[in-house]
């Protein structure tokens, strides 16, 4: 198997651009399925392609040198110290086409991704509002209720690890967790936002296709930490709909055909916040 | 000072004379060395081979008999615990004893041409404390319920008793963690204060070896930023034995207005310097070997010892970068950034130099010349691949997956340990009077270099392919599904990275018992230390030696009959 990786990557290496292999990497990310999840492939491709080609320079330059310049019988080195005032502006003209060509357009497009899209919240009323609260080792949610409000009698709570959002629509998560540190990690979605004891953290995303999707605790929070795993389904509107009026129903909520056998960590008996409105 | 009859416990054990006390910190550094790549190779095991139990090479009949999970089986406690010491031994155990402890010690008095260190019992001192806390951290394997197990960031609250690791294991890992920054701290006051005031005359600060700059911004760097998480260690210390919570909030805190955050900026604001603390030594070290086996100056020495000034400058400034999804204010975000991406003028500056420095010279590829020539290729890389993490976007993606664990292996790990080895066989005739075998030394360059560049790349492939960190069992999420079979290939190069180094402890030892006696000056190198005669005596110069010369005076025409002209020698 492993050697079958190790060729593909090879190929991958060789022919690319355009085709399914991505930039350097032979093993593509998780399929994106957000609306902005494409800024940050686009910013990582970017990179590749730039670390690609000073990194090739160097490594060709050195071997030829190495080659060209090998001591041999007849051959002497130049005593040259390189310390003249052609060679530091030679050195520092460099260090700014580096700086331009790589920093100031990542970070061009890591700002305007930023302001456009991950740090740009959507407000009105269609936008879906999601309580987090991680604890060792499993995830709480918490949706409005016809109310509108958190941190009531009619919070909707699905079961512990299941979160539902529908499709083509904003979502908003405000996140805190219980006891440690851990984070909210959707690689379909290329987000992740920690959840830090003490304070609320906030992100938003949006799906653009229906299915299946796993939530991951990126940040170590105890023994368990790696089968800490959410269930994130992306339903139709109707479906989502659906699927609140289950919750709205007495007793259990029902449990989704997917997700994991584990028992319930014990949900605290209470929890959730007023929405916070500007953070 | 002058060759005294002394007894065997003052030469050898409580001695205040450098290369002495540099040798110890070299054996300890190696020591440590094994033992945390042994932990290494534990945790490829377990994470290709999960659940199942060690083989008798991995000590499977010694190790965890009393594991939960099954005799000789790794389970997820051992492995948290395993990952958490690992990273610690590495960076404060084995990486900075051997570049600033043994390097530092035995190469600053040579190099500057001095007698000794400017407090040669602080210097004792130094190793000492590091050596009691080498005994702390020991012990902590000794409790029943094991090692700390937080990551070798050990973010609170899961560091603190609310955490819910069980035993006192970080409480060991604190107390051996402050020791050790106390150790370094004596360490960094003595070699400053030395550099500042015993140089040799003639010894300006351009005329110092880039090594000894290396050293000197290191400790520039510990003497400003351990202090600031020794402060944050005696916190924590406080949160685990003292029942305060500055480092708990949220719904486990009993006691209002503690800040888990706090813990993070302090432990980053010391962290990301950390970085430079163990490349620096390394960034001199390759720069003079480049020039000693390309028989020619280093080019653009004083362009390449400014820029290394301006990354110690910037590495304070940029801690930021670790905490972008912390939920850190925009604007703060953005400055972090800028400033992480300032950093790669000097290094492009650096690699520039380096390039210069290998332009129209007689390259001799010698075993230190193969390992500095890979500094090049794997901080090459290790730097680059910073990039992804200083853009917060990113960042956003990459942040806590195996992509940062790649990176930082590549730099912190591959190019240190890379710029250690060439040190070591370069030096190793001065400091043992031997040759080590070059044979071995070129197997061992191979079987190091190959080898960690599959297992660190594709690290980062795993990363880039949303494998996130410090997981135990990758197989509970459906889609690393596709990224599971590397990890055979990864472990089975592991293995041979490990053999590698076995040929290397192989070689050092034989060489020093059984090598190859060595002339003065193997190399024909031209800084102060090769001027002396080995055994070098408590003391090392005869007279204190005048400086004419730069430190890479190489192939200069107006010396006839060799290439190389020492740095106390007239022209
Ligand atoms: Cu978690
Ligand atoms: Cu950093």
């Amino acid at each position: 198997m492993s050697f079958q990786n190790t060729w593909r990557w090879f190929k991958c290496t060789t022919k690319k651009i355009g085709g399914k292999c991505w930039g350097i990497w032979f093993l593509d990310p998780p399929k994106d399925i957000s609306l902005d999840g494409y800024r940050i492939d686009n910013v990582i491709q970017y990179t590749d392609g730039v670390i690609l080609f000073y990194f090739s320079i160097v490594v060709l330059l050195m071997i030829y040198f190495l080659i060209r310049y090998r001591s041999r019988s007849g051959h002497k080195a130049e005593y040259i110290h390189g310390n003249s005032k052609k060679y530091v502006i030679f050195s520092l003209v460099m260090g700014m086409l580096v700086f331009l060509t790589v920093d100031v357009v990542i970070e061009g497009m890591a700002f305007k991704d930023l302001k456009e899209a991950f740090w740009n919240f959507p407000k009105g009323p269609n936008v879906v509002r999601v309580e987090v609260m991680p604890q060792q080792f499993a995830w709480n949610f918490r949706y409005a209720g016809a109310d509108g409000e958190f941190g009531n009698e009619d919070d909707l709570i699905p079961a512990q690890n299941q979160m539902h959002i529908p499709v083509n629509t904003p979502v908003v998560i405000q996140i805190a967790p219980y006891d440690v540190i851990h984070s909210f990690f959707i690689p379909n979605f290329r987000v992740k936002v920690d959840a830090t004891p003490g304070m609320i953290n906030t992100m938003w995303f949006q799906a653009t296709e229906t299915g299946n999707f796993e939530i991951a605790c990126a940040e170590l929070c105890g023994n368990s930490h790696y089968r800490m795993r959410g269930f994130l389904t992306v339903d139709s509107p109707a479906d989502y709909q659906k699927w609140l009026n289950s919750l709205e129903e007495e007793g259990e909520p029902e449990e989704d055909d997917w997700g994991d056998e584990d028992e319930d960590e014990g949900i605290p008996t209470y929890w959730g916040w007023a929405w916070k409105e500007s953070i | 000072m002058s060759n005294h009859e002394q007894s065997f416990m003052s030469k050898y054990i409580f001695s205040t004379d450098h290369k002495v006390i540099g040798k110890q910190f070299l054996w300890l550094g190696i020591f440590f060395l094994m033992f945390g790549g042994f932990m290494a190779m534990l945790i490829r095991w377990s994470l290709s081979h999960n659940m199942q139990p060690l083989p008798w090479w991995l000590l499977g009949d010694i190790l965890y008999q009393n594991s939960p999970v099954g005799v000789g089986i790794i389970g997820p406690d051992a492995y948290n615990q395993l990952f958490t010491m690992h990273g610690t031994i590495m960076i404060f155990w084995a990486i900075t004893p051997i570049l600033t402890g043994a390097f530092g010690n035995f190469l600053i008095p040579l190099q500057i041409g001095t007698e000794d260190m400017a407090f040669p019992k602080l210097n004792m001192l130094s190793f000492w404390t590091m050596f009691l806390a080498s005994i702390v951290l020991l012990a902590s394997y000794l409790l029943p319920t094991g090692t700390a197990a937080g990551g070798w960031t050990s973010y609170p609250p899961l560091s603190t008793p609310v955490g819910g690791i069980p035993g006192y294991g970080q409480v060991y890992w604190t107390l051996a963690l402050t020791l050790a920054g106390t150790a370094t701290l004596m360490g960094a006051v003595n070699y400053i204060t030395t550099i500042v005031r015993f140089r040799a005359p003639g010894m300006g600060y351009f005329k110092m070896p880039l090594s000894i700059w290396g050293l000197f911004l290191t400790s520039i760097l510990n003497a400003l930023f351990v202090p600031i998480i020794a402060a944050g260690l005696i916190v924590l210390l406080l949160d685990l034995v003292a029942g305060t919570q500055f480092l708990v909030a949220g719904q486990k805190a009993t006691i209002p207005g503690g800040d888990p955050l706090l813990y993070q900026h302090i432990f980053w604001i010391f962290g990301h310097p950390e970085v430079y603390i163990l490349i620096l030594p390394g960034w001199g070290v390759v720069s003079d070997l480049l020039s000693v086996f390309s028989r020619k100056p280093a080019f653009g020495y004083k362009m390449t010892a400014l820029s290394m000034c301006t990354i110690t400058a910037l590495s304070g400034l940029v801690w930021g970068h670790h905490m972008y999804t912390t939920g850190m204010s925009p604007l703060l975000g953005k400055a972090f950034m800028f400033l992480t991406l300032l950093i790669s003028i000097p290094s492009s500056i650096f690699f520039l130099n380096w390039l210069g420095t290998l332009w129209k010279g007689a390259i001799k590829l010698e075993v230190p010349m193969l390992f500095a020539l890979s500094v090049m290729w794997v901080f090459g890389l290790g730097g680059l691949t910073g990039l992804y993490n200083a853009t917060i976007t990113a960042d956003i993606y990459l942040h806590d997956t195996y992509f940062v664990v790649g990176h930082f292996h590549y730099t912190m790990a591959a190019s240190v340990l890379f710029g250690g080895f060439a040190g070591i066989y370069f030096w190793f005739p001065k400091m043992f009077g031997k040759r080590m075998n070059k044979k071995l030394g070129i197997i061992h360059f191979w079987m190091s270099f190959i080898p960690l560049n599959i297992v660190f790349f594709n690290m980062m492939v795993m990363g880039y392919a949303g494998h996130h960190r410090r997981i135990f069992d990758p197989s509970v999420f459906e889609f690393l599904k596709p990224v599971l079979q590397l990890n055979d290939l990864m472990t089975t190069f592991a293995f041979l990275l490990g053999i590698g180094q076995l040929i290397f402890a192989i070689n050092f030892v034989f060489s020093i018992i059984k090598g190859k006696k060595a002339e003065k000056n193997p190399w024909g190198a031209s800084t102060l230390e090769w001027t002396v005669d080995y055994p070098i005596p408590h003391g090392n110069f005869e007279s204190i030696p005048t400086v004419y010369n730069g430190p890479h005076e190489y192939s200069n025409p107006k010396v006839k009959n060799r290439d190389w002209i020492s740095q106390s020698e007239k022209i």
